[in-house]
C-alpha cells in the first residue's frame, strides 16, 4: 500500500507540474467565466425551488366543531379574493389541545413543515401568532375569524367589528427548514458545477501516454491502481488550485453583497464550518468517484476523436446524478433521498444535502467510507479493465473482477 | 532452484485472440550475465519480455523475476526499456530520467544527480535541460535508456535497444551494457540484428513463432552449422567438384563448402594426391547469422509441415 502510495504520488507530481506549469491552464483557470451562463440556469432551479417552499409552509387554526366549520366556509369564500398563486399558505384545521398555547408554539417551531401563521382561542377574541415576514398571513386569519363570526350571527353587516384578535409577532428563527434545504441545495449544485467543471477533465488524462507510448513504461514499472490514482491526485491537485483561486476571488465578491443576502441566514443543521468541512470532503470524494469513471472509460478509447465523443454521454450522466441529488435536497427523508443517498455516484452530492437538514455526524462518516471504498473499487476495475482491453493481458469479462484464470497479480 | 536465476520462465503461452503469440516458451537468465533473446519480426520476442515483466499475465506457465512470481514486486530492482519508446516531449532530459527513477522508487533530487552525472558521461550534458522534444530520436533513445537504469538495477530488461540508432550511437549502448554488466546487472535484451548478440551475448535464445529453437551459448549455435571452407586451387580446376562435399559451390577463382564434422584433412589430402594443388585455404566457423537464418528456416519448415 505504501509502495502503491509512493508510486501514485510520483504520477501525481508529474502530471500536476505538467498542467500547472502550461499556459494553456490560463484559458483553463479563466474557464469559469462561463459560470454567469450557468447561474442564470441555477436561478431558474431557485425559482423552482421557492415553488416548492412555498408548498412546505401552511397556515394553522387550533379550531373543533362549528368553529371549525365556519373557518373552512369562510377560507372557501376569502380565497377566491387571491388569484393565481398569490394567496396565503394552505390552511389547516386542527383540533386544539388541552393547551392550545403551548400547541401553537409546537407548530410554529415544528420542523417538519413551516407554519407562517398560527390563529387559536375564541373566534371573538382569538390569538394570531405569525412569523415577521408573515403578517399577511397572519392578517389572512384574522379576517377568517371576523368572517367566520359574521357567519355565525348568520350574515351580520353591522359596521362593528366582531372579531378582535390578539396579533402576536413572533420572533421566529432565521433558520427554518426552507433555509436549511436551500442550504442543502446550494451545496449540491456548488459540489454539481465543480465536478462538471474539473473532473471531467480526467477523460483525456491516459490519452498522453497511450500516444507518447509512455504507458509501456508506467505499466512496467508501477501497478496500474498507482497510474489511475495518481492521475486522479494529479488532477485534483490542479483542481485545488483552480478552487483556491476563485475562492479567493469569490471571497473578496462576498465582502461586498448587500447585508440583506448575507449567505449567514442559511445555516446548516450540522453548523456551517463542518458543513464546509463536509463539503470540501463530499467533493474530493465526488471528484476521485466520477473522475475515476470518467479516467476508466477514457482510457479505453483508442482516439481523440473516441474521447471526445465520450464527453457526451459523461456530461449526462453528471447531470443525471446532480438531478438526483437535487430531488433528495428538496425531499430530506425522503425514499429518493435515501437512494441518492445511498448510489456511490451521487452519494457525495445527496449527503452534502443531507448534512443542510440533520445535524447528526455519524451518517456522514459512514457515507465518507462508502465512497471511499467504491473509489477503490472503480479505480481496480478501471485499471483491470485497462489492462485486459488496451494492453491485451485478456482474460476474458470475469478476470476484471477477479475471477477466473486471472486472479493473479496486476 | 528457479530463485537462483533474475529471470525463470516455464511453458509461458499467450494468444491474441486466435492468434498464438508464444506458445511454451522456457527461458532461464544466469545471473550476472548478458543474455539475448533473438527472433525474426513477429517470434513472440516482445510479448514474452511483457510477460516476464507483468505487464501482461501468461494465459498459461509460470514466471519469476529476481525469484518473485509477482514481477511488479521487484519492479525497485528491474529496469526495462521498452521496444516502442516512450518520453513525455515536454519534459526536459534530467526530469525524464529522474522522473523514470522516482518510478521505481528512486529519490527525486537523487535522481537528477544521477541524470546530470549520466548525461555527462554518454556526452549528451548539454542537453540535460533540453526538452525532450527538441532532441534528436537518437539522443531521447539515449535519455530512456539513461531513465531505465537511473536506479541502478539488478535486472535490466532491453527490447530491440539498438533499433533506430546510428553505428556510433551503437557502439556507445554497447558500451553502456558492458559497464553495466560490470557493475554486476544481469542484462536481458531482444535484437533481431545478429552482431551485437554475437559480440556481446553470454547466452542466447532464438525464438521462432513463439517458440524457443535454441539455448545455449553464442559458440553453441554456431557450432551447430558446419565449418565453411574457401579453397583455391593452384592448378585448373577440373575434376575438383567430384573430390569436394555435396553441396560444394563454385566462388570466384575458388570454391566453397561446407567441412564435414570429421573435419577438413581427408578432403585436403585427396585434392593434393589428384594434383590440383592449393593456392588458398580458409576455414571459417560459420556466423551467428548463420546459425540464425539455419534455425528460424527450419522452425519455419517444421511449423509449415
Amino acid at each position: 500500500m505504501k509502495q502503491l502510495l509512493a508510486q501514485a504520488t510520483v504520477i501525481a507530481r508529474r502530471d500536476f507540474m505538467s498542467i500547472v506549469g502550461t499556459p494553456t491552464f490560463l484559458i483553463f483557470l479563466l474557464a469559469p467565466l462561463l459560470m454567469l451562463v450557468i447561474s442564470t440556469a441555477s436561478g431558474l432551479g431557485a425559482a423552482s425551488m421557492a415553488d416548492n417552499s412555498a408548498a412546505k409552509s401552511r397556515i394553522v387554526v387550533l379550531a373543533a366543531g362549528d368553529d371549525a366549520k365556519r373557518i373552512e366556509a369562510a377560507n372557501k369564500t376569502l380565497r377566491l379574493l387571491y388569484r393565481g398563486d398569490g394567496g396565503p399558505a394552505a390552511l389547516n384545521i386542527i383540533a386544539p389541545a388541552s393547551d392550545p398555547a403551548i400547541q401553537a408554539r409546537q407548530l410554529l417551531h415544528a420542523e417538519s413543515i413551516e407554519t407562517d401563521a398560527i390563529m387559536f382561542g375564541p373566534l371573538d377574541r382569538p390569538t394570531v401568532s405569525f412569523g415577521e415576514d408573515s403578517q399577511v398571513s397572519g392578517q389572512y386569519l384574522a379576517a377568517l375569524a371576523e368572517r367566520a363570526m359574521r357567519s355565525a350571527r348568520n350574515g351580520s353587516t353591522q359596521i362593528e367589528q366582531l372579531s378582535k384578535p390578539e396579533m402576536v409577532i413572533i420572533k421566529t428563527p432565521a433558520i427554518t427548514v426552507n433555509t436549511r434545504q436551500a442550504a442543502g441545495v446550494g451545496a449540491v449544485f456548488v459540489i454539481f458545477l465543480l465536478t462538471l467543471l474539473l473532473a471531467g477533465q480526467t477523460v483525456g488524462m491516459l490519452a498522453e501516454e497511450k500516444s507518447n507510448k509512455v504507458i509501456e513504461i508506467l505499466a512496467a514499472a508501477v501497478r496500474l491502481e498507482a497510474v489511475f490514482f495518481g492521475k486522479l491526485m494529479g488532477m485534483f491537485g490542479v483542481a485545488i488550485v483552480f478552487i483556491a483561486f476563485w475562492g479567493v476571488l469569490m471571497g473578496v465578491a462576498v465582502q461586498f453583497i448587500p447585508d440583506e443576502f448575507s449567505l449567514s441566514a442559511y445555516q446548516p443543521a450540522v453548523g456551517l464550518p463542518i458543513f464546509l468541512l463536509l463539503c470540501s470532503a463530499y467533493f474530493a470524494m465526488a471528484f476521485m468517484l466520477l473522475g475515476a469513471v470518467f479516467l476508466g472509460v477514457g482510457a479505453q478509447a483508442a482516439t481523440m476523436r473516441e474521447i471526445q465523443m465520450m464527453s457526451l454521454p459523461i456530461t449526462i450522466f453528471q447531470v443525471a446524478m446532480f438531478g438526483l441529488s437535487s430531488a433528495a435536497a428538496g425531499n430530506p427523508g425522503s425514499k429518493i433521498a435515501r437512494i441518492a443517498e445511498w448510489f456511490p455516484f451521487s452519494s457525495p452530492f445527496a449527503m452534502a444535502a443531507h448534512g443542510a437538514t440533520d445535524p447528526a455526524l455519524w451518517p456522514h462518516f459512514i457515507a465518507l467510507i462508502w465512497q471511499a471504498i467504491w473509489v477503490a473499487l472503480t479505480i481496480i476495475i478501471a485499471a483491470r479493465l485497462f489492462r485486459a482491453g488496451v494492453l491485451k493481458s485478456g482474460g476474458g469479462f470475469w478476470a476484471v473482477f477477479g475471477f477466473g484464470r486471472k486472479a493473479s497479480a496486476i | 532452484m528457479d530463485n537462483e536465476f533474475p529471470v525463470w520462465a516455464r511453458g509461458l503461452v499467450k494468444s491474441f485472440g486466435k492468434s498464438e503469440a508464444v506458445r511454451g516458451v522456457n527461458l532461464t537468465v544466469p545471473q550476472g550475465s548478458i543474455y539475448g533473446v533473438l527472433g525474426p519480426n513477429g517470434a513472440g520476442k516482445t510479448t514474452t519480455l511483457r510477460m516476464l515483466l507483468g505487464i501482461i499475465d501468461p494465459d498459461k506457465g509460470e514466471r519469476r523475476l529476481l525469484g518473485n512470481s509477482s514481477p511488479r514486486d521487484v519492479s525497485y530492482r528491474v529496469g526495462y526499456l521498452p521496444e516502442e519508446r516512450g518520453l513525455y516531449p515536454q519534459m526536459k532530459s534530467r526530469e525524464a530520467i529522474a522522473f523514470m527513477g522516482a518510478l521505481r522508487g528512486l529519490d527525486w533530487n537523487e535522481g537528477r544527480k544521477r541524470a546530470d552525472a549520466m548525461l555527462e558521461t554518454a556526452g549528451l550534458g548539454h542537453a540535460a535541460h533540453k526538452k525532450i522534444r527538441t532532441l534528436s530520436k537518437g539522443m531521447s533513445q539515449l535519455v530512456q535508456l539513461l531513465g531505465s537504469i537511473v536506479h541502478q538495477p539488478e535486472l535490466i530488461v532491453l527490447d530491440e535497444p539498438f533499433s533506430g540508432l546510428d553505428p556510433v550511437n551503437q557502439e556507445n549502448l554497447e558500451k553502456l551494457i558492458l559497464t553495466e554488466r560490470a557493475r554486476g546487472a544481469t542484462i536481458l535484451f531482444s535484437t533481431h540484428v545478429m552482431g551485437h548478440a554475437e559480440r556481446m551475448c553470454d547466452r542466447l535464445s532464438i525464438i521462432a513463432r513463439g517458440q524457443v529453437h535454441f539455448e545455449g551459448t553464442v559458440d553453441d549455435a554456431r557450432r551447430m552449422l558446419p565449418m565453411r571452407a574457401h579453397y583455391v586451387p593452384s592448378s585448373n580446376g577440373d575434376g575438383v567438384s567430384e573430390l569436394l562435399p555435396a553441396g560444394a559451390e563454385l566462388a570466384g577463382d575458388g570454391w566453397r563448402f561446407a567441412v564435414p564434422f570429421g573435419g577438413a584433412e581427408d578432403i585436403v589430402k585427396k585434392l593434393i594426391s589428384a594434383g590440383h594443388g592449393i593456392s588458398g585455404l580458409s576455414i571459417e566457423r560459420p556466423g551467428l547469422h548463420d546459425a540464425f537464418v539455419q534455425i528460424v528456416s527450419q522452425a519455419n519448415a517444421g511449423d509449415v509441415a
